[in-house]
């Protein structure tokens, strides 16, 4: 059974101006499922809805950003939940951090930054487990434990967030977002803004956990790159859609999407000097988007069907999804 | 463009005529805090290499955020003073130029974000116009030296005109900057990790414009970044930056396909390479503290390299001429 299982969902931002509505439709009917175990990959560039989908399907959902349709279930092993039905402060609240948990992106601002390391680990466990059997001196070794698991050093605990280094912040970050061990971590960019080795750092540091903890992951970046070494499974988010989804060995080797193959084509290879170009045209914004096929000002093969009909994702092979009427015409 | 800044001042020093720029031996102390707590960081270490006049090339300056990439770049263009070590323009020393109108007519820079280099309530065109009117460019060329820099970078003049800078995409902004740093016709650009900010799909036309000022204009371009990959794309050299310290410089195949210093090895082992066949399967060593790296005697490299003896710790490596670059270690002694 998937662990997380997202119907149609539709997430649009809803604002206001001189009396005109205005609704930027980051996400626009999006399906998908999580397996348990597995890391799943949503790539995508700046703009195309990645950071809002994964703001809804983790229920933090305020103002302008509203949900219009759709479902997300959670299948843990002894409950299943709507999270989109449930009540804001008080069962969400319950859910998150044992349950899901986020690290966030730009860990230059997620740490408070007049308050010790310690204390921001101290003011997450309080925050989340209930109080009964708690002591000041088992939450310390509960964090000790989990730091020592990490590889990361006990000093960083008394110093402030301004001490360390960008890549220690986010080491830290996401070593807050996992001490409670939930079953589902959302990464939302974690190596983006770090430097080369750092970023290869994190990424080591993202599959110990995996590894020891045994919880699914959903890790949102626009570098494929980071996607082709970490994920299992990826999906390609253009203007608020997944256009094509596939286990990450037969997405990078058989893309069929032409904006897949685009994104692709256009990733520069140490040792491969051979000129890459890049797609033409700029993404559309997400207030007007073009009708039919979203891709189709910029696709090379539109025909006059892509610019009329929207394409659904269908299943063109075992575990391969594409939203292209090419491949619908080649079935 | 060469003459004019002969006409200004001529120069004495023959060697350093034939070359754009040379920086000798160049440092740059900062000093942070103040009383007890002074401590002094060399954001850029005793760094040397040149640019040959007459032809055009990408030079890549890379390395992880603090090694002094972009210091490198304040100080070639003037903006800070070396504290020790001699920066030379076409042979005048930059601290003469700096201000000069025919020297920052001759250099142009571009900047990293282009969300941040234009004014959101200016509109786009002005800053083009401005640029040329500021540099005194003749007042009946200036419409056509617009549309001419707007030409290049592939944009035309009614995409740019009466814009504000929220209505276009990082992409065109981006080409926009450098549209304007081409006004005045320059023989150096200085990119400070220009595609950097830019979206995945969009940022190889970026670099392709590079290429192709290079090729067809003639350009010579300082092209700073942390992206290895773009940079072998690219680039004709490259110099591989540590902690203010070149470690590594060469031409861009033999340094990147065949890295000797281990400090590239690790960077270069540390791209993710899109492709699933290829995961990452070791681990590696991260590094200590910045200012720890900086205050290190011996090599800056030795707290995290894997082939560290005695001597790493106690004196600073030279440089060594291996293969056809230089190499800052104590291994190709």
């Amino acid at each position: 059974m998937s662990m997380i299982d997202v119907k149609e969902l539709k997430a649009y931002y809803t604002t206001e101006k001189y009396g005109r509505i205005y609704r930027v439709r980051a996400v626009d009917g999006v399906s998908f499922q999580v397996h348990k175990n597995e890391i799943y990959g949503i790539a995508g560039e700046s703009g195309c809805g990645k950071s809002t989908l994964l703001k809804a399907i983790s229920g933090l959902i305020k103002p302008p950003l509203e949900i219009l349709e759709g479902e997300v279930i959670y299948n843990f092993d002894d409950q299943s939940l709507n999270i989109l039905s449930l009540q804001e402060d008080k069962q969400r609240r319950k859910v998150r951090g044992i349950r899901l948990s986020h690290i966030p992106q730009g860990s230059m601002s997620v740490l408070n930054p007049v308050r010790r390391i310690r204390k921001s680990f101290q003011d997450l466990i309080d925050a989340h487990l209930k109080l009964e059997n708690r002591t000041h001196l088992n939450d310390m070794n509960m964090v000790k434990k989990h730091l020592d698991a990490l590889g990361l050093e006990w000093n960083v605990m008394h110093s402030f967030p301004h001490q360390l280094s960008g890549g220690m912040r986010q080491r830290i970050t996401i070593a807050l977002a996992t001490i409670l061990k939930p079953d589902i971590i959302f990464a939302d960019e974690p190596t983006t803004a770090l430097d080369v080795v750092v970023q290869r750092g994190v990424v080591q540091l993202i599959k110990k956990i995996k590894k020891e903890q045994q919880n699914t992951l959903i890790m949102v970046t626009h570098d494929l790159a980071i996607h082709a070494n970490l994920c299992d499974r990826l999906a390609i988010m253009y203007a608020g859609k997944i256009v094509e989804e596939a286990d990450v060995n037969l997405l990078f080797n058989q893309p069929k999407h032409p904006y897949t193959q685009m994104l692709l084509d256009s990733l520069p290879k140490l040792g491969d000097k051979s000129t890459r170009t890049s797609a033409p045209g700029t993404p559309p914004s997400l207030i007007n988007v073009p009708p039919g096929c979203r891709f189709h000002p910029r696709c090379p093969e539109a025909t006059e069907r892509c610019r009329r009909e929207i394409p659904e994702l269908v299943e063109v092979e075992k575990g391969h999804r594409v939203a292209c009427f090419l491949e619908e015409g080649s079935k | 463009m060469n003459t004019k800044l002969k006409k200004t001042k001529p120069t004495n020093i023959g060697v350093e005529e034939a070359k754009l720029l040379t920086v000798e031996n160049v440092t740059k102390v900062f000093t942070k805090g103040q009383g007890l707590a002074k401590s002094k960081i060399a954001a850029v270490n005793n760094v040397s290499f040149s640019m040959e006049l007459d032809q055009p090339e990408i030079f890549t300056l890379a390395g992880e955020s603090g090694s002094g990439k972009s210091t490198m770049a304040k100080l070639i263009l003037g903006f800070e003073m070396p504290t020790s070590g001699r920066i030379r323009y076409k042979g005048e020393r930059i601290a003469k130029l700096k201000g000069k109108l025919e020297f920052m007519r001759d250099m142009q820079p571009v900047f990293q974000n282009p969300f941040e280099t234009f004014n959101p309530l200016k509109k786009i065109d002005t800053y083009l116009y401005e640029t040329a009117k500021n540099f005194r460019m003749a007042e009946a060329e200036q419409p056509q030296l617009v549309e001419k820099s707007l030409e290049l970078v592939g944009l035309s003049l009614a995409e740019v005109k009466d814009k504000y800078p929220s209505e276009m995409s990082g992409g065109q902004l981006q080409r926009t900057s450098i549209a304007r740093a081409l006004i005045t016709n320059p023989s150096l650009l200085i990119t400070d990790e220009p595609v950097s900010m830019i979206d995945a799909s969009l940022r190889m036309s970026i670099i392709n414009l590079f290429k192709r000022l290079k090729e067809e204009q003639g350009v010579s371009i300082i092209y700073i970044t942390h992206d290895l990959a773009t940079a072998y794309y690219v680039s004709d050299r490259i110099a591989i930056m540590l902690r203010g310290q070149i470690v590594e410089m060469g031409s861009v195949e033999k340094v990147l396909d065949k890295p000797l210093h281990p400090y590239t090895q690790l960077l270069k082992a540390s791209i993710p390479t899109p492709d699933p066949a290829h995961k990452w399967v070791s681990d590696i060593a991260l590094s200590d503290l910045e200012t720890k790296e900086f205050a290190r005697v011996g090599c800056k490299f030795s707290g995290r390299c894997p082939k560290v003896q005695t001597i790493c710790k106690e004196r600073e490596p030279e440089n060594y001429m291996v293969d056809g670059r230089s190499v800052k270690c104590h291994l190709y002694k």
